[in-house]
């Protein structure tokens, strides 16, 4: 007898990701270099978040061809965002023979109330969430593993930081509340009872929690998993750097020794230029990102 | 004395967990100077690739290689099971240890993931297959140990067990009962 694509089959794929990176290609030649450099996983795009950043305009799914010639190039997991909402793309995504969905805020949302129903796609997804009750949202959705958003394309870690943060409060918060109190806390973080206890239950979210949007050195990927990351997305990170497969090992490396830092010293020397950063308060409201999502 | 698991990337946490059900000290092994107090071994899943790639500057593997054929208690699941396996269809042989031939992501992509009723030594359980390395062929010295349809899903060979899936996902009470004889009790795992 065989199940496929139950729950805990999505989130066992996210369990086997763990300490590890996964990296943004756009192309065949980026997958190859993710891979060689010791990557989990591929996030297969048309343009990295650096640049959707600066070019602007309506950000779709990437093109059927792009993810084709991804998928062909590499023997691990390929990753590829669908719209907010879109659950069309999504399905599109699902049928390509994608192995992680991520419906991400990067691209310009389809919906501006709903998110996709995911319990229905056979592809588990990945979901962005700022705090406890974003997070707890996206997983009554269906969701089988969640990320920070940070602040994708900046090459600043800070929002990452603070969206780990307001998570790990958030948790221990549902950890170390009365059982009485965990519908009134449900209700005031506006997220579903089942999963709020649940996450009270195990003293931890039910599904894995990466660190993403910001993340440009070896350092930075570190800091997140001191922080209680289970591993990192590098978007602009890598591909946008001096020298990126240089820098894609380094951060392979630093997130796997996150506690050691000799060992970070040692990844962390002839990096070449990271990628030109962009500050948080230099950004317009309406170019935050993380904003999107509800 | 310790089991060391091995913790460069993947579901080394989950196999911690198991160890925890049944009271085995352990250690993370990220670096050979983890190994000193070692006296079993567990290699998690994840992915091959990036777990080769990770070690590839610090000479872990040739320490841990030698370290099985000194004839400690070694259990390999999923991609662990690839790092053991003298051959590998659409991968790299790291370990070489288990004479069986092992193909990469051979039951398809993560759509095609399942779980599977399997007959681990005689108890049947649902296990989980994510993007799972089959078993192809294996040598005379090899003996089936668990099974899905008839298909041949995990090994033993003297003291290292190759396994397809993820007991660490499931921590049942036949598999816990099993690791602890195995990890404890090396010297008789052939009986099992």
């Amino acid at each position: 007898m065989k199940i496929e694509s139950t729950f805990k089959i999505k989130k066992g794929l996210a369990e086997m990701l763990k300490g590890g990176v996964i990296m943004d290609v756009v192309n065949a030649e980026q997958a190859v270099i993710a891979e060689k450099s010791g990557a989990v996983a591929v996030m297969a795009l048309e343009r990295i978040p650096a640049d959707i950043r600066a070019e602007g305009g309506v950000a779709r799914m990437s093109s059927v061809e792009t993810i084709q010639e991804v998928i062909d190039s590499v023997s691990i997991p390929v990753m590829a965002k669908a719209r907010i909402g879109h659950f069309v793309e999504a399905q599109m995504l699902e049928s390509l023979g994608i192995d992680f969905i991520d419906e991400s805020e990067v691209l310009t949302p389809a919906d501006d109330k709903n998110h996709i129903y995911k319990h229905d796609i056979k592809t588990p997804f990945v979901n962005g969430a700022t705090d406890i009750g974003e997070a707890c949202r996206r997983i009554g959705e269906g969701a089988a593993m969640i990320r920070t958003k940070g602040e994708a394309g900046t090459g600043n870690v800070i929002e990452a930081v603070k969206h780990m943060r307001s998570m790990t409060d958030g948790i221990n918060k549902i950890k170390t509340s009365d059982q009485n109190e965990l519908m009134s806390l449900a209700k005031e973080i506006r997220a579903p009872f089942d999963v709020v206890k649940e996450i009270h239950e195990l003293g931890k979210l039910p599904v894995v929690n990466f660190a993403a949007g910001g993340i440009a050195t070896p350092a930075d990927a570190a800091l997140m998993m001191q922080l209680g990351c289970d591993g990192v997305f590098v978007g602009s990170g890598i591909f946008k750097s001096g020298d990126p497969k240089e820098r894609a090992e380094a951060i392979v490396i630093a997130t796997t020794n996150y506690n050691d830092p000799e060992k970070l010293i040692e990844v962390s020397k002839n990096l070449g230029e990271p990628m030109v950063g962009i500050n948080i308060d230099d950004l317009d409201e309406a170019e935050k990102l993380a904003k999107r999502g509800w | 004395m310790k089991t060391g698991v091995l913790a460069l990337q993947g579901s080394f946490y989950n196999h911690v967990q198991s160890l925890e059900f049944i009271d085995q000290d352990y250690v993370l092994i990220k670096d050979t100077t983890d190994l000193s107090s070692v006296n079993s071994l567990i290699l998690p899943g994840g992915e091959s690739t990036s777990m080769i790639k990770i070690q590839e500057n610090n000479d872990l593997f040739s320490a841990i290689k030698k370290l099985i054929e000194s004839g400690i208690p070694t259990l390999g699941t999923c991609a662990g099971l690839i790092l053991l396996a003298k051959d590998v269809i659409d991968g790299e042989t790291s370990l070489g240890v288990l004479n069986t031939v092992v193909e990469r992501n051979a039951y398809g992509r993560q759509n095609q993931s399942f779980e599977g009723l399997v007959n681990l030594l005689g108890n049947k359980e649902m296990y989980c297959f994510i993007r799972a390395p089959k078993i192809l062929s294996y040598e005379d010295s090899v003996t089936p140990i668990a099974t899905i349809d008839n298909e041949v899903v995990g090994v033993i060979e003297n003291n290292i067990v190759g396994l397809s899936f993820h007991p660490e996902l499931t921590n049942d009470k036949v598999y816990l009962d099993w690791l602890s004889s195995f990890l404890k009790d090396g010297v008789n795992v052939r009986s099992l």
